[in-house]
């Protein structure tokens, strides 16, 4: 891609200042940031010397891919990191020199001078430990009694409490007290924050007495007592001479501080800002925190020209940005906004509005040779229906398609279903027997061929009290020639393999199905053999299992884990979302995602769907009765009350800013999806469809009147 | 037909399984697929031995980076481990250079694609590079076969070609390039070696040609060498046995997996939230 003169500046010179750069998502302040990196490359600076930043490890992917395909004869491997990495990778490389600070208050052996290693949790080990420790306080004390959300949503907002305190640099113990001041009118609502308040330091204090590291402690020991150390500082500092930091308004202001000290270390930074941003506030996220980082900066930048949309979809930008009251200039275009969106003839049911998407979808893809690439659809939420629905018509249009969303829980595999009922049928200690239902479809999914009628006939005979019976002991002559002698044989190999399991001590869960997998499911005639979907599943099932194994056991050695482990993944704690698979998704397929998922990626396409334009859920943020983005960030003032005006204005901010990002990111047509009534029956008549609407009707004045 | 996509990076692992078994390389680096089948025998001794290299590792870039030896001395349960310790603090710096990088990594153009070496240690001195490797194997594996290996070709290859930043500018010649095998549970013996221009030339055709030879490929067939496969996690789906081999003849233990493989992505708290 030619660069702009800006750019130009941006990518080679000013290269031993700090540069503050910022502009409008789309105007090319990431491209040229990747130039700046080649340039310095190629001006002999080590690759190492040079750390991208930025706020979520998925807006480092076009750093990374376009460092390995560029032509430079010279190292391109430029570290990238966020503010959670830098903490993780901080705490684990200086633990010892904070371990046994009495004021940190872990708990160290008093016996001996020995530092006892951290454990690092993973947010399903955080999960785990608040169901286990978390969940019979909560039961006991009768807390959040008054609230009515599943427990797991109520354990990831007390996490949330707790990553903000770090992340935006208050004590974990003012968090009732910030939220009381602010919004605990009544008393019910002062017991909420109370009882979360008393939850996040049962959870903390459980952290310190087992060196249990949390993404909050991680974060806070780097920030309040990593950092500060003049070794910590100089390592980072003499490493990493050069800072590219890009998306400063998404990001946090525990980054923001570090990065005031680091600034003025530097040989050379790029502060980047994309000044329509700050989409991740619930997260902790502070846009004007970040632009008091501009004074730092010796040179500034500012690139206005669009380089993603075209000059329709610039003319709907400006258009809604009016609609939505961001700007009091009336727009002023010599083109038609209209052009740059379709729309759905008029549908009632949201059915028919997704049929309209996948046919619409097909016919780019199938008539006009638009890559699926090119196309995403999205919705202010996905649940599952919804997705299931798009994925189904998709397929019929034969569009490929992926899901920018966790898959479905482990449990709901019949991949891992089937390595969990042969675990309980191998382990009769664990006094968790399997069900008959259960015990038919591990054997339809064990053994291929074997169609479930006949795996339940099996089941219906040789599974009797807990225990399976060998093939050889069927005396019906009739039912073994149904079932016949070669799949009967698959199961006297499989039986065969458990007993001689239960022979021999048992061995942990996940070595337990890495043998059952590759002895047995994976072979020839069974079920999983070359089936390489169901290898994922089991794979992801088995690094669960030995993540749970290798934490718990150090902590509780005389938990009975296998059975612990079990009982957790049915309850949905465990192994409940994985992660890994899809951000290396890399198809050409039709993305299917949330609305700030897509956002967040900062991927442009050529074409998007907006589902549930009616949808009030574009502005609402969502219902979270424990904590509060804006009352628990840093532009917060103390005492001051939150107030139903900044309800309706942050709620019009928030839409402003989803609808406005999304525009930016769209290269040719917006598909505007719009059902009279929601998936409940709801008439659906949110503020974007007014906003739409209020737009189509002034440029349709605006036309009878020319 | 080429399978490679535009970004892939070659590293001494893949290609070493390419040489080995071009199937694995295909399963594994371009179709990525896991197929989670024990590795060796007896899993939870892998386990332990893989943590303790883990650990071993982690003190010595602990102690680069300037913790005190006996603060991390404190810190270490495992007797063995600190056993390992001790004799890298007695003699795993001998002759090694003052400006060291540990766990410093550079890719280098191959192809069209890049190369990655990921060194435990490098150290320069004015007229030498050492690239210390630390191994925690059982084993010392015989010199021809460490010489022979894709490590010793790239580790060495990819600092004489990608060093010029670390060295003023200037490229580190050759000549003056050693790579060092250091073994902790055999008392630190080494096994080093040099580098130089003939060499160098040799390695890069060598892997040059590999890249090619995997670009034009139609087909990845498996090995010939069916004892490779019993420590395959892919032996299954090529129908090439039931059981993992024995733990205590993999010579290998040091680098049986790519520790990237196990990192963990911690960043996922705030994907969770979407």
């Amino acid at each position: 891609m030619r660069l702009l003169k800006d750019q130009q500046r941006v990518a080679s010179e000013h290269l031993d200042t700090r540069l503050y750069l910022d502009g409008l998502a789309g105007t090319g302040k990431t491209t040229a940031a990747i130039e700046r990196v080649k340039t310095l490359i190629r001006n002999g600076v080590p690759a190492s010397s040079i750390l991208i930043w930025v706020p979520q490890a998925t807006l480092a992917i076009p750093y990374r891919q376009a460092l390995q395909r560029a032509r430079i004869d010279a190292d391109t491997n430029v570290p990238t990191t966020t503010i959670g990495k830098l903490a993780y990778d901080m705490v684990k490389l200086f633990w010892p020199m904070i371990a046994n600070k009495k004021e940190l208050g872990f708990q160290q052996s008093e016996q001996s001078n020995q530092i006892e290693d951290p454990h690092f949790l993973s947010l399903e080990l955080v999960q785990y430990y608040m169901t286990r420790h978390l969940g019979p306080e909560i039961d006991t004390n009768d807390y959040f009694n008054s609230v009515h959300i599943s427990r797991n949503r109520l354990y990831t907002q007390i996490v949330d409490n707790l990553n903000k305190a770090a992340l935006v640099g208050f004590a974990p113990d003012t968090i009732g007290d910030r939220l009381k001041s602010a919004l605990g009118e009544s008393v019910e609502q002062s017991f909420i924050y109370d009882d979360a308040q008393k939850s996040a330091a049962k959870f903390r204090e459980l952290c310190l007495q087992h060196n249990l590291l949390d993404f909050s402690l991680q974060v806070e020991l780097f920030v309040k007592h990593l950092w500060p150390l003049k070794e910590v500082q100089r390592y980072l500092t003499s490493n990493f001479r050069h800072l590219i930091v890009d998306n400063i308004e998404e990001d946090t202001p525990a980054s923001h501080d570090i990065l005031r000290d680091w600034l003025p270390q530097t040989d050379s930074a790029l502060l980047i800002n994309d000044s329509g941003g700050g989409y991740r506030r619930f997260l902790g996220a502070d846009p004007i925190n970040a632009a008091e980082l501009r004074d730092l900066c010796q040179v500034h930048i500012t690139l206005d020209n669009h380089r993603v949309m075209s000059k329709e979809l610039e003319a709907l930008h400006d258009e809604l940005a009016f609609s939505l009251h961001q700007t009091n200039d009336m727009p002023d275009s010599d083109v038609d906004a209209r052009d740059a969106i379709a729309y759905a003839p008029d549908i009632s049911y949201q059915p028919q509005m997704i049929t309209w998407a996948a046919e619409s979808i097909a016919a780019l893809v199938h008539e006009q040779g638009v890559p699926p690439r090119e196309i995403v659809i999205m919705a202010p939420y996905m649940p599952d229906a919804l997705r299931f629905s798009l994925q189904k018509e998709l397929d019929l249009q034969l569009v490929p398609h992926r899901s920018h969303r966790p898959s479905r829980a482990l449990r709901e595999e019949t991949a891992s279903r089937t390595l969990l009922t042969l675990a309980r049928l191998a382990h009769p200690q664990w006094n968790l027997p399997a069900n008959k239902f259960d015990v038919a479809n591990m054997l339809a999914a064990a053994i291929t061929e074997l169609d479930l009628i006949r795996a339940r006939l099996l089941a219906d005979v040789l599974y009797r009290q807990g225990k399976l019976a060998p093939f050889t002991g069927i005396t019906n002559d009739a039912l073994t020639q149904r079932i016949t002698f070669d799949l009967g044989m698959r199961y006297q190999t499989l039986f065969d393999w458990l007993q001689e399991y239960q022979s021999q001590d048992a061995l942990p869960l996940d070595i337990f199905f890495s043998k059952l997998f590759g002895e047995v499911l994976s072979q020839p005639g069974f079920g999983f053999h070359g089936q390489t979907d169901a290898a994922n599943v089991a794979a992801n099932l088995i690094d669960s299992a030995q993540a749970f194994r290798q934490t718990i056991s150090e902590i509780e050695p005389n938990l009975d884990i296998p059975v612990e482990y079990v009982k957790m993944v049915e309850e949905g704690v465990i192994a409940n979302q994985y992660l890994r698979d899809w951000e290396d998704d890399k198809r050409d397929a039709v993305l299917i995602a949330p609305a700030y998922t897509f956002l967040l990626a900062n991927q442009p396409v050529d074409y998007q769907f907006w589902l549930n334009v009616g949808s009030s859920g574009w502005a609402q943020r969502l219902y979270q009765p424990l904590t509060h983005p804006y009352v628990l960030s840093r532009q917060w003032q103390s005492g001051r009350r939150w107030t139903d005006d900044d309800e309706v204005r942050t709620d019009e901010q928030t839409l402003a800013y989803l609808a406005l990002g999304l525009v930016r990111r769209c290269r040719k047509q917006i598909y505007l999806g719009f059902s009279q009534y929601s998936e409940q029956g709801y008439e659906q008549r949110g503020d974007l469809l007014m906003a739409i609407q209020t737009m189509l009707r002034r440029l349709n004045r605006s036309e009878a009147n020319a | 037909m080429n399978h490679l996509p535009e970004d892939f990076v070659f590293s001494q692992s893949s290609l070493q399984d390419y040489v080995d078994c071009p199937r694995r390389f295909q399963l594994k680096y371009l179709l990525r697929q896991r197929y989670p089948a024990p590795e060796v025998d007896d899993l939870l001794e892998f386990e332990r031995r893989m943590a303790q290299g883990e650990r071993f590792h982690h003190l010595l870039h602990q102690h680069a980076v300037g913790l005190p030896a006996d603060v991390l001395q404190a810190g270490i349960s495992d007797d063995e481990v600190r056993g390992w310790f001790d004799t890298y603090l007695a003699n795993g710096l001998n002759g090694v250079p003052e400006r060291r990088y540990p766990e410093y990594s550079l890719t280098v153009p191959l192809g069209d694609y890049r190369l990655l070496a990921k060194f435990d240690l490098l150290a320069l001195g004015d007229d030498k590079a050492l690239i210390i490797d630390w191994k925690t194997s059982r084993h010392v594996p015989r010199r021809d076969r460490l010489q022979a290996r894709l490590q010793t070709v790239v580790y060495r290859y990819v600092l004489a070609k990608g060093g010029t930043a670390l060295n003023g500018g200037n490229p580190i010649p050759p000549e003056q390039i050693e790579m060092r095998y250091w073994y902790a549970d055999h008392d630190g013996q080494e096994v080093a070696f040099n580098y130089d221009a003939a060499q160098f030339k040799a390695d890069a055709d060598y892997l040059e040609g590999l890249v090619r030879e995997i670009e034009d490929r139609e087909r990845f067939p498996l090995t010939d060498d069916m004892a490779r496969c019993a420590y395959c996690t892919y032996r299954s789906l090529c129908e090439r046995g039931k059981y993992a081999g024995s733990l205590d003849e993999w010579e290998q233990i040091d680098e049986p997996t790519d520790l990237d493989d196990l990192d963990f992505d911690f960043d996922q708290i705030a994907e969770i939230a979407f």
